[in-house]
């Protein structure tokens, strides 16, 4: 041990380096959030609570009932029933997500041709029961009503229903139709 | 466990019982939910047996039944902690069996991301590692810088943990300049951050006796037990995926691997320190150097037209549907080993592909899982005490190692 080193043992020196820091932060603001009492916003694209897009001049739901969502779903949580209707139309007569199964991997946004379907940035819900949990057409409708439409809907589906053109080179170098006999 | 019926000799003849212990599952030091059965004598460990599988999904068995780009959210419930990394290697994975390539805007973002990974990671691990051995106050200071990272991937993806962000073939969404600002300044305060974590613990007396020449680990064991990533170099072996198979853009890149000398807890510590350092240059370089350009590679075949095209085109249209209820359909047969350098060392995906758009066998090869069997010839001989430190040492998390 050299002398310096004893002296630095002696003194407690690196301890009163840390005790400094220590002392120096508890005069500084603090950075803790009191969650509860002042809340934040998510930013824009938050994966949250499910929501079906609102047709703003039908005032219906935008999907049409493909099941894409449902299949490319990692875990099933999404079930449609459907049935024809006058001239052979399709018809969805229940759309249902299982929240208490979803990943909120937004895979199913991603799916969705029509944007039909999409996540909000709400995220605080609960229940007391599971049933509440299984949100139905109407609820859905209702989510799209509450933490959507408008300018913040235009928002998420230009930000974050990718991939769109412009993310490929190809679209960009020989035309929006170069897609064909691939 | 019944108590152990080892029994030991006493100097003047007689003999003593050995006691069982358990460690766990629901410890908090053992982060997550492993079990240690440990046999002792007095404060001495005899014996120590991890008992692994309590968070056992079945992931790799469940994959089997999804199409592949259904696997990317699985794959962040691997390691939680660090999920970006675990996309990108899987997605890596996926990219080298099909033949396509991402963009090299996109291999920049996910160099980026990953680094930014290695860094949440190892805030995650030094706030808990100190807070195990009994140092509190680094733990809110790592929360605090990870807090922040957080907030930046919920910017960029819209979650905070889970972000599914990496797509086979490119990435989800385009960086732009004002999250690259953002992450630009975090880069440039984080040094003086990670100096903040030394002077608190890197001299500190009680630190230094709980972790120097415990745990050790030579190089010639580190490399039989096959450790890897920060686990392995702190016994002084310079492996690195990154550097001897490298992916992404990380040969386009200067930085260096930190290595250990004796193997002890405070060398691995050591070494996680230094990759804070080279993890911030490495994403500072990345958001010089990021060119522009698509994020998306031009393989319809694998990858999702885009939304703008797909009700316009009839082509894009197929694609859309057959990708999505078949998954990439046209994938090509055989099998591909992809390893990745994840923040806690070498995550491989084993992939066999009998052509179908579902893997016909994906396994995982998780660095926890094989840092764990490690773990009894790091504990055994040592304290009681000292077995929380190891546990913490080799930075193990329970959802990547039982899958």
């Amino acid at each position: 041990m050299t002398f310096k080193e004893l002296i630095k043992k002696i003194f407690f020196i690196e301890i009163i380096g840390g005790l400094a820091l220590t002392l120096k932060h508890s005069l500084s603001p603090a950075v803790t959030r009191q969650y509860p009492e002042k809340r934040i916003t998510p930013p824009p694209g938050a994966r949250g609570l499910h929501a079906l897009t609102r047709n703003e001049s039908t005032g219906e739901a935008v999907c049409v009932g493909c099941g894409l969502c449902a299949a490319m779903c990692p875990t099933n949580c999404i079930s449609i029933y459907t049935s024809e209707g006058e001239d052979h139309k399709k018809i969805v007569d229940r759309y249902e997500v299982n929240t208490l199964r979803c990943l909120f991997c937004a895979l199913c946004v991603e799916a969705c041709p029509y944007g039909a379907v999409l996540l909000t940035p709400h995220f605080e819900y609960s229940g007391y029961s599971r049933s509440e949990f299984i949100y139905t057409k109407d609820r859905l409708l209702e989510n799209w009503d509450k933490y959507m439409g408008g300018a913040k809907s235009r928002e998420y589906f230009d930000k974050f229903w990718t991939p769109k053109s412009a993310d490929f080179a190809r679209v960009d170098a020989k035309g929006s139709e170069s897609g064909v006999n691939q | 466990m019944n108590n152990s019926d080892t029994t030991l000799q006493n100097d003047n003849g007689t003999k003593r019982k050995v006691m069982t212990l358990n460690l766990g599952p629901q410890h908090p030091a053992t982060h997550g939910v492993l079990r240690l059965v440990l046999e002792l004598d007095g404060e001495t460990v005899v014996k120590c047996t991890p008992d692994i599988g309590y968070l056992h999904r079945g992931v790799e068995k469940h994959i089997e039944h999804l199409n592949y780009l259904q696997v990317i959210p699985h794959t962040d419930r691997l390691d939680y902690i660090a999920a970006m990394a675990n996309n990108i290697g899987y997605c890596i994975a996926v990219e080298r069996l099909f033949g396509i390539e991402a963009p090299e805007r996109a291999q920049y973002i996910r160099t980026m991301l990953a680094e930014l990974t290695r860094i949440v990671s190892h805030l995650l691990w030094l706030g808990t590692h100190a807070l195990d051995i009994g140092a509190m106050t680094v733990f809110l200071y790592c929360f605090r810088e990870r807090e922040k990272i957080q907030v930046l991937y919920e910017k960029l993806c819209g979650a905070r943990l889970t972000v599914s962000y990496p797509r086979i073939g490119g990435v989800k969404r385009d960086v732009d300049a004002e999250w690259l600002d953002e992450l630009y300044r975090f880069t440039e305060e984080f040094p003086t951050r990670v100096e903040e974590y030394e002077t608190l613990i890197d001299q500190n007396r009680i630190w230094l006796k709980r972790t120097k020449g415990i745990g050790v680990i030579s190089a010639e064991e580190a490399i039989n037990l096959g450790l890897s990533g920060p686990t392995l170099r702190g016994s002084g072996v310079p492996y690195d995926v990154r550097k001897f198979m490298p992916y992404g853009v990380y040969d386009k890149l200067k930085w260096e691997v930190p290595t250990g000398v004796n193997g002890d807890i405070y060398d691995r510590y050591r070494v996680r320190m230094e990759e804070f350092r080279q993890s911030n240059s490495i994403i500072r370089q990345c958001i010089e150097k990021m060119p522009s350009g698509p994020i998306m590679a031009d393989a319809p075949k694998f990858v999702l037209p885009p939304k703008d095209k797909v009700l316009n085109n009839m082509e894009q249209l197929i694609h859309h549907f057959v990708l999505i209820t078949k998954g990439p359909a046209t994938a090509p047969q055989g099998e591909i080993y992809v390893a990745t350098e994840v923040p806690k060392g070498e995550l491989g995906f084993y992939i066999v592909s009998d052509g179908s758009g579902k893997p016909y066998r994906l396994r995982i090869r998780p660095p926890s899982f094989v840092h764990i069997s490690a773990l009894p010839k790091l504990c055994e001989g040592g304290l009681v005490a000292d077995v929380i430190a190891n546990i913490g040492s080799i930075d193990i998390v329970l959802g990547e190692c039982d899958r």
